[in-house]
């Protein structure tokens, strides 16, 4: 099993960097699947658990420059990794100026993802920060809990307003209540209500299209985002 | 003592407090001829910090203000909770204080420390203090094979790629390269964390100088308080080391001030975790000065830290309790203390079981007193200079510690992983002559804060002595 990229374009650096510290936030481990055209970041959650799962796939060519794997056998090209994105987080926060990125797959004491930043420096020779992050290789029998989710049969989908706004909104309501309501229709409406014992309160959107495939689910809500580079899913099961 | 701060001096000056309190829970105040020393120590006496701020530094600079009679100038302590919150928020003080006015009265038993802020506003605050000896730790920089010099702004770089919470980093130096690497002890973490190593070319700093390769390890949270002064006022700073085991010292050397952090460094050569290179030869360590040999002198100087001395370094620093152990060498000075062998304790450190935690300071008074346990402390790192003043035995010793190799502090194994627990990990503190000659010593090399505690000490050091502190 060997992997080893690297990345150039600090340009690419930055994008990369906000996809990690998202999952980051989200959860304390995660899988990243390397296969020889993508970069997968699964979180799994039991989605039956009510755990929260996410799966956020990026093409390496867009931020990559060289990529080389070898993956677990020649007939299964892809490598498995289980791993504290809160490191590469880290790891990625201190090469933001740096020259070039190298990541590659190694064993130190343990199976360890190494990142060498060669950040510039006052003297001829710059830089290298070495940051070896600790993983582990997840045995291909396990390999199944990391597929890509398929898109279940939906009732209702909506294409969310600005997500600026909905931030707000949501921020606003979180110090109000746990549990959020979510109602859409496909006239493009969409209702975010939270109710407590002393207040209910109740954010209309109107006017929302409606993509042709579905995004809400009577018990799952799929969010999906997509960006140039990168397509991130987020799976939040319903309470009720 | 008396003294007044003006305007952004204040700030400064509670920006040394600030990185004082990162070292230790109490402040030693100790007023000089040579200026104010603060000083602070951690509680496992392994690091230790200085800022001295020379008279040129104050408004007015008085060591005797007019009530008081000439004597010696009181030396106390103070508890860091006490004094930090006075200097809490540096922003605010910037924006209003104009003036501070410290002075210690003996009639009431306080440090009054006074803030003369705008719109006629001023503050009193009256901090009660223990009177107590000076705290110094002597290091020799001129004796250290290994000299860097960098500016602020370059290691404060270096310390951002590590983790806030990381306690303890490797310095690793050769000619060609500098490696600084984050240290995990535990076994059990190992697998979990994350492993941060940078690598710089000697090129990046201002002065580099490396005797011998080397690589030790520190304690980085102790440091980060200095380092953010120095980045705050741009100051180079000097970092002073040896192989491991011995200190580290970093300085930095601004006119009217100057800062010290002394910091015990791992000794691995005993240790050898699997990351590390291998071991290399432990030499004899020499007794520091002023350390008479163990038989002779149940007392002998040994105070430490105002007699804190906390029982988990008592079991690890275990000195010979009764006579000189065979075979033995003797430092060839006038008073012929025991060369410290560490392998000889070696053993005893595995035998010892887990360290209580460390009692609260017993009351000053106490501090004379000899105890079995001060005896033991003469195995370990931390030194205070005795109450009266040094017998001319001792004089003549300093005299002779000059010709002599400095002496290291007693290195302990660092070893015994199952037994130490991480705070009570072994350290070395270094000891040395009081004084020191720097006649060519490299140019970065800055001045010891080695002083005597008490005017006659600073009067027989001045005998024949160029005191570098002075320029």
């Amino acid at each position: 099993m060997k992997f080893r990229s690297k990345m150039i374009d600090v340009g690419c650096l930055n994008p990369f960097t906000r996809v990690v510290n998202t999952i980051a936030k989200l959860n304390k481990t995660c899988v990243l699947r390397l296969t020889p055209d993508n970069l997968y970041f699964v979180l799994s959650g039991k989605v039956s658990n009510g755990g929260v799962s996410m799966w956020c796939e990026l093409l390496q060519v867009n931020f990559f420059d060289e990529y080389q794997i070898e993956g677990v056998s020649p007939d299964a090209n892809e490598i498995c990794l289980e791993l504290a994105p809160e490191n590469i987080s880290r790891a990625l926060k201190t090469a933001q100026n740096a020259k070039s990125v190298k990541i590659k797959l190694t064993k130190k004491h343990c199976p360890c993802l190494t990142l060498a930043a060669e950040l510039p420096s006052l003297s001829s020779v710059s830089r290298v920060v070495t940051h070896d992050i600790p993983v582990d290789v997840i045995p291909r029998r396990m390999w199944h809990d990391f597929k890509e989710p398929s898109m279940p049969d939906f009732d209702v989908s909506v294409y969310l307003p600005h997500l600026k706004l909905m931030k707000n909104i949501v921020d606003r309501m979180k110090n109000l209540s746990n549990y959020l309501v979510i109602e859409a229709n496909l006239s493009g409406e969409m209702n975010l209500k939270i109710e407590t014992d002393l207040v209910a309160v109740t954010t209309h959107f109107k006017d929302l299209g409606n993509p042709p495939w579905d995004i809400v689910h009577k018990r799952i809500v799929h969010l999906i985002l997509l960006h140039e580079d990168v397509s991130l899913q987020y799976f939040i099961p319903a309470v009720a | 003592m008396k003294c007044a701060i003006e305007g952004s001096n204040v700030k400064a000056f509670g920006k040394a407090v600030h990185a004082l309190s990162r070292i230790g829970e109490d402040l030693w105040l100790d007023p000089l001829e040579k200026g104010l020393a603060l000083r602070a120590v951690n509680s496992a006496h392994s690091a230790y910090a200085c800022f001295l701020f020379s008279p040129l530094f104050f408004q007015l600079y008085s060591l005797h203000p007019g009530t008081q009679s000439p004597g010696t100038p009181i030396k106390c302590k103070l508890a860091m909770k006490s004094v930090l919150p006075l200097f809490r928020c540096l922003a605010t003080i910037e924006r209003n204080v104009d003036r501070c006015e410290i002075s210690i009265s003996t009639e009431e038993s306080r440090v009054i420390c006074q803030f003369y802020c705008r719109h006629g506003i001023t503050k009193t605050h009256n901090l009660s203090y223990q009177e107590s000896e000076a705290l110094q730790a002597v290091f020799p920089t001129n004796l250290c094979p290994n000299v860097l010099k960098a500016q602020a702004k370059l290691l404060g770089d270096i310390v951002r790629h590590f983790p806030a919470s990381q306690e303890e980093i490797t310095l690793a130096v050769s000619p060609v390269r500098v490696i600084l690497k984050n240290y995990y002890e535990e076994e059990s973490d190992r697998a979990k964390v994350m492993y941060t190593e940078m690598s710089l070319h000697p090129d990046e700093f201002d002065y580099f100088q490396v005797g011998v390769d080397s690589h030790i390890t520190f304690c980085l949270k102790e440091l980060r308080g200095l380092l953010s002064f120095a980045e705050s006022h741009s100051l180079p700073v000097c970092v002073h080391f040896g192989s491991s085991g011995k200190p580290v010292s970093f300085s930095l050397d601004d006119m009217p001030l100057t800062a010290t952090v002394v910091l015990a460094t791992l000794d691995e050569d005993a240790s050898a975790p699997p990351s590390q290179t291998a071991p290399s030869q432990i030499g004899p360590v020499h007794r520091c000065v002023g350390a008479p040999s163990v038989p002779t002198s149940p007392r002998g100087t040994l105070e430490c830290g105002g007699g804190e001395k906390e029982p988990e370094e008592e079991n690890l620093h275990v000195a010979p309790q009764g006579g000189p152990v065979p075979g033995e060498e003797r430092v060839l000075s006038s008073q012929a203390s025991p060369v410290f062998s560490p392998a000889l304790y070696l053993r005893k450190l595995l035998e010892l079981p887990k360290p209580p935690p460390p009692p609260s300071s017993p009351p000053q008074e106490q501090r004379v007193a000899a105890t079995p346990n001060m005896e033991a402390e003469e195995a370990c790192a931390w030194h205070l200079p005795m109450a009266p003043p040094l017998t001319h035995a001792q004089t003549t010793l300093i005299e002779d510690m000059e010709t002599e190799p400095v002496c290291a502090a007693p290195k302990m194994a660092a070893s015994s992983m199952p037994v130490t627990p991480p705070t009570a990990k072994v350290r070395a503190l270094l000891f040395g002559a009081l004084c020191e000659q720097n006649p060519d010593a490299s140019p970065s090399a800055l001045p010891s804060l080695a002083c005597a505690s008490d005017t006659e000490d600073d009067t027989a050091d001045d005998r024949g002595q160029t005191r570098t502190t002075e320029e």
